[in-house]
């Protein structure tokens, strides 16, 4: 199963859809907010109202008409009605544009970048090297570290968005770069979720180095799908424990992954050393008896099970069992999971502490 | 031993008068310099009294051979006579371990081999027989003539057979036997040999050939620079001889029959064959007769069995064509190469011995050996008898013997694969080979029978697997045999050489990565032997025990400290497997536990508190960033 679909790559992909999707549901929202103000009553109106006057300023400073459609504050006319339906439909309709160029784009990078990748250079190296597939299995260890990290924030991700996004519509300057205008709902979605996009790319094409190039269409394909599934149940009941089962569930399978990695990026380097001593592929020589590996160093070798078997190819995916286990690999997977609890304790450390102070 | 002699050369020994002497020799084992046989690599070689090869022994079947050995060589060193029985005089049998604890420098060892005492005469060989220094050339034939030949022959040569490394010994045996070759890929040779010797010389090299760049090895003729003088209507009897370390030889010579009559030393009635399989450490006799039509010279072929190899290099040459001159103006006739059902093993039942010996009487013991090869548990790569692999004991064998002659000593204090037989036992050594390789087994102080052959001893088909049959007339005898991967042979004698006699593979690698075992034979005989004393002394000046049993122990029953090892790894789930897969897994459960925790910790938060907090970290971080902007700008 590793060969045709690869589990990062999907956790990769499904958590980037899945914020893909929040932005969108973000953006759907707040045009909502626009579109029927006495609607919804959510923190819009009170944010809206609490940056009026800097609004104003603003106007004043720039002059420029950039001010969102104005707001209605008067009877509900029938032909109120049917413009607030127009101008909703005609919002909605930019959000998704912008937002699917924006993927469309991510993707086409995306995947061209893996297509070269697997076509010209993996072949120079990963096929010869026991040396260049555990670099490759240490940078996508090391990725998935941060990944699995910042996953775990993503509960807090619709208020971020939340937060920018509405900062963008009311002019002000988004990290300096993007303003808001009349393009803005078409320009807003479509670089937000390029650049997520992008993101995404940078992680999945780390990740996908250690990954059999066969395997990843099919991972990324259906963690869109599940993303975008996950994605609108979860707006459309606005269930924070579903999403935050969700995190859980997704981080500590990815993090399992990462440090399976991290120990198969520790084994490779040890069973290429063992290689240039014996001049010959071990692998090639010995199968999986006496002689086939280090005995330096070992803890336990099994005569059986190798990775490269049927159902232990799943087995070591998930959880990067070997057959052969030394000193350097098992200390490795350990110290990858201490990582990850001293991380998080830090944290939320940092967290509380930024929380006593306000 | 035991032999049915034919009455008629009963009554021709009876008859002769036996001038029995003494022919001594002086043999200082030094090395020779700039030594290069096949004209490729001058390397060191260990030659005696400062030539390569060293000179061919030729004797009397009534001589008695004394020879001084003088040891210049950077280990201890000894010189074992191969073939030769050594009748209860096993300290005299050169096996360093078994029978001494070696020659240091500068000490002479005097090794007396009693010929008439044995009664054996034919093609033999003497060779050092420590620290692979036969591998590094100190190995030379050894002819024994009796009174009367029973085949008739105008003149006879030697040919020598061998193998040749252009590294020394000792580095090549540091990679075999190291962390770094857990397959046990034998170093391969770099060339073959093929020399030839008349009498108690080597046969000089063809006018033609390239002076040789070492003066040791410049008055010997190898290879294509080597030649036999044939004449037409003579008939020449050729002694064969593998003295390689490694190297199995086919030997054959183009427009020549060969007929065989003399197998290790026993002589068979003539038998044609196409080409001979000779493995290290085997002689024959054959006959060939010159032919009559004397317009070409004849190829002689001396090719080595490369399927042990490794790897065959391209540089490699395994084949040495040495030439029948029967007029230098003549032009060269070379068949080769031959199509590769050509190489056959030979099968050495087939002869026929000329002194008949009935098959002994039903074995009193029998000794099961299977032959199996893989990495150890540190590593390297072992050969093992029934899964153990031999190690040298403390004290030579033979020593704790005679110490021990009339007390209770069981068979493991003389060591693991130490196998004790009583005294005219009938004793039945059944080898098993399980490797992949094919392996020369041979025996000290002994001829065995060779009653029983197999060609998959693992099978239940009897025409693979026969079974044993009593009561054969006259079974070929020697003491060398090869056994081809998955073949089983069953080997005979009677126990009646009191001593400790080796029973080893000849291929020196094997030998020492622990293809060895020991027959402890009639101990109680030996309680009156007296083994010369400068065999003990040289002990003591190489500081080691000529006292005690194999494992240095003065309490002959006391096996601590016996050596042992290193043994088949053992795979699975060990102990310290277990712990650390539990301290992963305890580990991951712990990391997954923490993940979920801090998740868990961060719902306590609103919505608006999320915002709040969101709001202000933007804050701080642009406050952050005006401050560095500003201060930037001051700069």
């Amino acid at each position: 199963m590793p060969n045709v679909f690869s589990v990062p790559i999907f956790f990769i992909v499904f958590r980037e859809t899945l914020e893909a999707v929040i932005i969108i549901s973000v953006l759907l929202g707040i045009v909502e907010q626009i579109a029927n103000p006495q609607s919804g009553g959510e923190s819009l109106s009170a944010a809206t109202t609490a940056v009026e006057p800097e609004k104003e300023k603003q106007n004043i400073e720039s002059g420029q008409p950039e001010a969102p459609p104005s707001l209605p504050s008067g009877d509900d006319t029938s032909s109120d009605e049917v413009q607030r339906k127009k101008l909703l439909r005609k919002l909605r309709i930019q959000i998704f544009i912008g937002s699917a160029v924006g993927l469309l784009t991510a993707l086409a990078i995306g995947a061209a970048f893996i297509a070269i990748w697997f076509t010209e250079a993996s072949n120079l190296w990963k096929k010869s090297e026991e040396l260049w597939e555990g670099i490759f299995s240490l940078i996508a260890a090391i990725l998935i570290f941060v990944i699995g990290i910042t996953m775990l924030k993503m509960d807090k991700a619709k208020a971020k968005w939340r937060v920018k996004l509405q900062e963008a519509f009311e002019g002000k300057a988004v990290d300096g770069r993007t303003k808001a205008g009349k393009w803005a709902l078409l320009v807003l979605p479509l670089i937000t979720v390029l650049r997520e996009g992008v993101e995404a790319v940078v992680f999945v094409g780390g990740v996908s180095l250690a990954q059999p190039a066969t395997s990843i269409p099919l991972a990324a394909i259906v963690g869109i799908i599940c993303g975008i599934i996950i994605g609108y149940f979860i707006y459309a009941f606005a269930s924070r424990t579903t999403l935050t089962v969700f995190i859980i569930v997704m981080t500590n399978l990815i993090l399992l992954i990462g440090a399976g990695l991290f120990s198969k990026a520790i084994g490779l380097f040890q069973g290429y050393l063992f290689s240039k001593l014996l001049g010959v592929d071990v692998d090639d020589a010995g199968g999986t008896g006496p002689g086939s590996y280090d005995v330096r160093g070992n803890v336990w070798h099994l005569d059986c099970c190798s990775p490269a078997g049927q159902g232990w190819m799943v087995f070591a995916a998930i959880f990067g069992w070997t057959n052969n286990g030394t000193l350097g690999t098992i200390l490795g997977y350990v110290f990858y999971w201490i990582a990850v609890v001293v991380t998080l304790l830090f944290l939320k450390r940092r967290e509380n502490k930024n929380r006593a102070q306000a | 031993m035991k032999v049915a002699v034919h009455p008629f050369l009963l009554a021709l020994f009876g008859a002769l008068p036996v001038a029995a002497g003494v022919h001594e020799v002086w043999w200082n084992l030094s090395y020779a310099y700039n030594v290069s046989p096949d004209g490729l690599v001058p390397r060191r070689a260990i030659g005696v009294n400062g030539t390569w090869p060293p000179p061919p022994i030729s004797v009397s079947a009534n001589d008695t051979l004394i020879v001084h050995a003088t040891n210049y060589l950077d280990n201890p060193s000894s010189l074992h006579h191969h073939g030769m029985y050594a009748n209860k005089t096993a300290w005299y049998d050169g096996a360093v371990s078994i029978t001494q604890c070696g020659i240091p420098y500068g000490q002479t060892a005097t090794y007396v081999v009693d010929i008439p005492g044995s009664g054996q005469w034919g093609t033999y060989w003497v060779h050092a027989h420590s620290y692979g220094q036969y591998t590094d050339g100190l190995r030379a034939p050894f002819i024994i003539h009796p009174l009367q030949e029973l085949q008739t022959y105008d003149d006879e040569y030697v040919v020598v057979l061998g193998d040749w490394y252009h590294q020394e010994h000792d580095p090549l045996l540091k990679h075999f036997m190291s962390i770094a070759n857990p397959g046990g890929a034998e170093p391969v040779p770099d060339a073959p040999l093929m020399y030839f010797a008349h009498g108690d010389a080597y046969l000089p090299p063809i006018a033609s050939a390239t002076p040789n760049v070492s003066p040791s090895t410049n008055s010997v003729g190898f290879n294509e620079n080597a030649t036999l003088p044939f004449e037409s209507g003579k008939t020449y009897r050729l002694r064969i001889v593998n003295t390689g370390a490694f190297a199995a030889m086919f030997f054959w010579i183009d427009g020549h029959e060969m007929r065989v009559i003399e197998v290790d030393g026993t002589d068979v009635e003539p038998y044609v064959v196409e080409q001979l399989n000779i493995a290290v450490a085997q002689r024959y006799s054959v006959l060939v007769t010159a032919r009559n039509d004397t317009s070409s010279n004849w190829a002689i072929h001396g090719n080595m069995d490369t399927v042990m190899f490794d790897t065959v290099p391209a540089s490699l040459n395994p084949n040495a064509t040495s030439t029948i001159t029967y007029s230098s103006s003549n032009s060269l006739k070379n068949l080769s190469p031959v199509p590769l059902e050509f190489y056959q093993p030979t099968d050495e039942t087939v002869f026929v011995p000329s002194v008949v010996q009935p098959q002994l009487p039903p074995a009193d013991q029998v000794v099961d050996l299977e032959v199996t090869f893989d990495t150890m548990n540190d590593g390297t790569n072992h050969a093992m008898f029934n899964m153990k692999t031999y190690n040298f004991p403390k004290v030579p064998t033979v020593f704790t013997q005679v110490e021990y002659a009339n007390q209770n000593i069981t068979e493991l204090a003389f060591g693991e694969l130490a196998f004790t037989l009583d005294h005219l036992s009938v004793v039945d050594i059944v080898v098993k080979n399980g490797d992949v390789g094919k392996h020369p087994f041979h025996i000290h102080g002994h001829k065995f029978q060779i009653i029983n052959r197999g060609v998959d001893y693992t099978s239940n088909d009897t025409t693979l697997n026969p079974p044993l049959k009593e009561g054969q007339a006259n079974p070929i005898r020697r003491d060398t045999i090869q056994l081809l991967p998955l073949h089983s042979a069953t080997l005979r004698f009677v126990a009646d050489n009191p001593g400790s006699w080796l029973f080893h593979c000849h291929i020196d690698w094997h030998f020492s990565s622990g293809l060895a075992a020991v027959f402890v034979e009639a101990t109680p005989l030996l309680a009156d032997a007296s083994v010369p004393q400068f065999f003990k002394d040289q002990c003591a000046t190489l500081d080691l025990p000529s006292q005690g049993n194999a494992a240095g122990n003065q309490d002959p029953n006391n096996l601590k400290g016996l050596p042992e090892g290193p043994f088949p790894q053992i795979l699975g789930w060990r102990p310290k497997g277990i712990g650390a897969m539990f301290g992963c897994v305890l580990t991951a459960t712990l990391g997954m536990a923490t993940v979920t925790w801090y998740a868990v910790s961060g719902r306590k938060l609103t919505d608006e508190q999320l915002e709040e907090e969101v709001r202000r970290q933007r804050a701080t971080k642009k406050s952050w960033k005006s401050v560095v902007a500003s201060k930037l700008k001051s700069a």
